[in-house]
């Protein structure tokens, strides 16, 4: 008897097959194969599944999107694009979920570190990625995991080698051109002892509806030191969901901002494996606007002793958008010593907008400092009166108040160029009235 | 040996006080569930046809669900065919008419535990009503309260004198469909207390009810009914014990409480079922659902719970603040020892205007034991201005347990104000260092902290309960430290 079949895009599959990456490397068309049957049994997750019980994804399997072609990159409008690519920076970009040569830009990247798409490095590197892929995540995580290791057509590869300190960030530019697309992608990124380097990750839709899913899986060596960007402005009716899932070593440090102000349903999940004294630092703001649903969803496994974890994630939610943070922390038996603190602020502007919040601690070691707190409110009345009485009108009071909550997280960007780009869009979605561009 | 040593030496291997099993004539049901025990079941309490029709209902409802397996706690399944619904002390004909028909064995029992079944004794403020097994054998100053016009009986006998009262109340807070052990509740239950407090009355003394469970292979289902309506007030306690056994023992409750306008009720729970030895071996199973509707404008529940016993603990009493104005408390002190397992909490869902919710957990674990705080805090649209704070405090004492927190937070109007704080350690070096310094000794110290710890919590309890909880606390931590 045949088993039932979750989802129709498990049914579509054996069609796309031929356009994949990587067809003659066979350790990873085993993975595809089994990723596929368990996607065909599994579905994408469901809101009876614990970790997605605020966030509904039906509608992509009922939109039954289709998977990308590859267009000609004469059809991208260059202005367009460099208002989001870094121009002090190595950037990759992919067009639709496929890495396109004439827009990158990897010129003079040091010896020991290369950055390569997914299809050419599993051509010329297949060995070393089968130490990564499907390493950090497996497909039984979730849905989206393994529909992610059956379609993903291409991505990224990113390799620095031991004591390699990267004097420019890397961005990896996702754009989508199309609509009605699927796109799928795998990010792997590898930094071995002592390395250091800074990635920006940056999602962009042209316009109308798409499924974006993105799969990162990051390494970070012992002692070495990433700082991860992601900054996700998709169209405004794009599913979007990416993941990154990271496996920090001894005394390794890992920084991740999460900035996500676009997408009709949109999310992310970071997850972390900290090492014996290992950091990790995990900020986010997510602004929604009109119907948009945005999710964050964080894991902080504290694995070994004397792991420094920080969490701060921030909402703006207006209109009828709704804001899911879903944040753990387990500290195991072995992590004595652990210090973990998280904090999750939620800023509600209308009274259709809904702010949902899970912070848990799990916690199966006695010699920890663990603590979690959420708030969720309106501005506070006394700020808005100390501004009116010094001659601020009630509105200007309300967007210098609302911008100020959130550009607390924009002000963590240290690159420059990419701090005003990001501030650019907060500005963009919020009521500016009276925020002075020159203060800032 | 030192002498202090051997003294820490005698309280870790002090056992379960209340753990003696009284020897008694029974009538007890033979093991096995089907809707014959229900209807007979039903006859031997005497309940008016509606009552039947409503337990097969949930009965058959009961049948159509399955186990819940959420919580984050782990036993093997129980097998519902195995456990006796219902066994009593047998009795006359009529049934006890005073004190002095009581079984003297069952008295006894009830001496044994500190509570006074005569009115004359210690705690003569506290009308009691003691719950054995399956049935409630006694209930004191009934007359007093009857002259205040109080309702306090078994809920057994206020299906028979009040029906009218259980059939619009019974099931309104909790209905039979809620969750499993609802259901099942809802099927079988056979005694518990119902409290009804008319208009505008404060009740003159503290209300109690005893629960033990005595006879093995039994399961206790009771049922409790809290009604305060309008303007009223009524004051609360419950406590448990039972038996040490190698099986373990099922204990699923339902407790509904139902606060009319400006009505004000506090209820508090002293929880020592038997948890099981120090491997981890038999104890209660305690599955219960607590809630309350604050149906009527500015009306007020409070939970105080002290959960020291069970080896399973799975409660959640909640507030429903469907009034405006209403106010939810809850404060809770879960402490797991040994091999111990609690998912305890609350849950707020805010309906009204300027409705407003405290949360005070404190959890405790030590030993080899799992303490989970899950809690919920809705908002719904229409509840303008509400507010909610909620702390959650965690202390680990060795280094094998665990303790868990996982609160969700679910808001949809832009004017609440919604705090959530919680914290997790273990007692610090520091802390214990200064205590021995002066004098006291690790235990001392390690109990002394543990109280300020709870502080606020005890400081809800009605007096006499707070006492014996600051013991309870002291005994269950003993062979922690040292």
């Amino acid at each position: 008897m045949a088993a039932i079949i979750a989802s129709r895009y498990a049914v579509e599959y054996p069609n796309i097959t031929k356009e994949l990456c990587g067809q003659t490397v066979s350790w990873l068309q085993q993975q595809r194969t089994e990723a596929v049957a368990k996607f065909a049994e599994q579905g994408f997750p469901t809101l009876h599944d614990e970790d997605w019980r605020y966030t509904n994804v039906s509608a992509i399997e009922k939109k039954l999107f289709t998977s990308a072609l590859k267009i000609p990159t004469s059809q991208i409008d260059r202005n367009w694009l460099k208002s989001y690519q870094l121009k002090d920076a190595w950037s990759v970009v992919l067009i639709d979920g496929h890495f396109s040569s004439e827009l990158s830009e990897l010129g003079g990247l040091p010896e020991k570190v290369f950055v390569k798409s997914m299809a050419n490095a599993l051509e010329t590197h297949p060995e070393l990625l089968e130490n990564y892929v499907n390493k950090a995540v497996n497909d039984n995580e979730h849905g989206f995991i393994a529909f992610n290791t059956a379609w993903f057509t291409d991505g990224l590869f990113v390799h620095v080698g031991a004591k390699q300190c990267l004097a420019k960030p890397i961005q990896v530019l996702h754009i989508v051109t199309q609509q009605d697309v699927l796109i799928a992608t795998r990010t792997v990124i590898v930094l071995e002892q002592m390395a250091e380097a800074k990635i920006i990750e940056t999602f962009v839709g042209m316009d109308g509806a798409y499924l974006s899913s993105t799969v990162s899986e990051v390494f970070v060596g012992q002692n070495a030191d990433l700082t991860l960007y992601k900054t996700q402005f998709e169209s405004e009716k794009a599913y979007h969901f990416s993941g990154s899932y990271v496996k920090q070593e001894q005394d390794a440090r890992f920084t991740h901002h999460n900035y996500a102000f676009g997408g009709l349903l949109a999310r992310s999940d970071i997850h972390t494996d900290l090492g014996q004294a290992s950091e990790c630092e995990l900020n986010g703001l997510y602004l929604g606007i009109k119907r948009q649903h945005i999710d964050s969803h964080t894991r902080i496994n504290h694995l070994k002793p004397h792991g420094i974890s920080r969490e701060l994630y921030k909402g703006v939610l207006d209109d009828r958008a709704k804001g899911v943070f879903q944040a753990r922390v387990i500290v195991a038996e072995d992590a004595q010593k652990t210090d973990s603190q998280m904090n999750n602020r939620n800023l509600l502007l209308s009274s259709d907008a809904e702010a949902d919040s899970k912070p848990q601690l799990e916690i199966y070691a006695d010699d920890v400092k663990c603590g979690h707190g959420v708030t969720v409110g309106q501005l506070d009345d006394k700020s808005i009166f100390y501004l009116q009485s010094r001659c601020v009108d009630e509105e200007t009071a309300r967007n210098i108040l609302t911008f100020a909550f959130a550009n607390e997280m924009v002000d963590k960007i240290k690159i420059k160029e990419l701090h005003d780009i990001v501030l650019e869009q907060v500005l963009s979605r919020f009521p500016q009235e009276g925020v002075n561009k020159e203060w800032l | 040996m030192s002498a202090s040593a051997q003294e820490i030496n005698n309280l870790i291997n002090q056992e379960y006080k209340q753990g003696f099993v009284t020897e008694l004539e029974t009538d007890t049901f033979p093991p096995g569930l089907d809707e014959s025990v229900i209807h007979r079941l039903s006859k031997i309490k005497n309940e008016p046809e509606f009552m039947l029709e409503y337990r097969l209902k949930a009965f058959r409802h009961w049948q159509t669900m399955k186990s819940p397996e959420w919580a984050f706690v782990n036993f093997s399944p129980i097998d519902y065919q195995s456990i006796s619904y219902y066994s009593a002390p047998k009795r006359k004909e009529d049934g006890p008419k005073s004190l002095d028909e009581i079984d003297p064995q069952v008295l006894e029992a009830y001496k044994k535990l500190g509570i006074p079944l005569d009115e004359q004794e210690r705690l003569a403020g506290i009308a009691v009503d003691a719950v054995f097994d399956s049935v409630s054998v006694a209930t004191t100053f009934k007359g007093k309260l009857k002259d205040a016009g109080v309702i306090f009986c078994p809920i057994s006998e206020a299906l028979r004198e009040h029906p009218e009262l259980i059939k619009e109340y019974l099931g309104s807070v909790v209905p039979h469909t809620d969750n499993y052990f609802a259901a099942l509740n809802a099927a079988v239950f056979t005694d518990g207390s119902f409290v009804y407090i008319p208009k505008g009355v404060r009740c003159p003394m503290e209300l109690s009810t005893y629960f033990r469970i005595n006879a093995a292979n039994t399961g206790q289902f009771e049922r409790t009914l809290i009604i305060a309506d309008e303007g009223s007030h009524v004051s609360y306690l419950e406590g448990c014990t039972a038996p040490m056994r190698d099986e373990n023992q099922l204990h699923a409750a339902v407790v509904e409480l139902i606060a009319m306008k400006d009505a004000v009720i506090k209820y508090s729970t002293v929880q020592n079922w038997y948890p099981g030895d120090k491997n981890g071996l038999g104890g209660i199973y305690n599955f219960v659902t607590k809630r309350a509707d604050c149906r009527g404008d500015n009306s007020k529940v409070s939970w105080t719970q002290v959960e020291t016993g069970s080896a399973i603990t799975w409660k959640y009493p909640s507030c429903i603040l469907t009034g405006d104005n209403a106010i939810g408390e809850f404060y809770s002190v879960a402490l797991t020892n040994n091999y111990q397992q609690a998912d305890t909490g609350t849950k707020m869902i805010h309906i009204g205007k300027n409705t407003s919710s405290t949360i005070v957990s404190k959890g405790i674990s030590a030993g080899k034991a799992q303490n989970t705080y899950r809690g919920l805090v809705k908002v719904l649209k229409s509840a303008e201005n509400a507010r909610n704070y909620t702390q959650c405090d965690s202390l680990l004492v060795g280094d094998k347990c665990g303790a868990h927190t996982f609160p969700y937070i679910e808001v949809k109007q832009p004017s609440a104000q919604i705090e959530h704080e919680a914290t997790t350690s273990k007692i610090s070096e520091d802390q214990l260092f200064f205590c021995q310094q002066r004098g006291l000794s690790a235990e001392d110290a390690v109990s002394m902290i543990v109280n300020g710890f709870c502080k606020e919590v005890f400081k809800e309890l009605p007096m006499e309960f707070a006492v014996e909880a600051q013991a309870l606390l002291g005994l269950s931590l003993e062979g922690s430290v040292g």
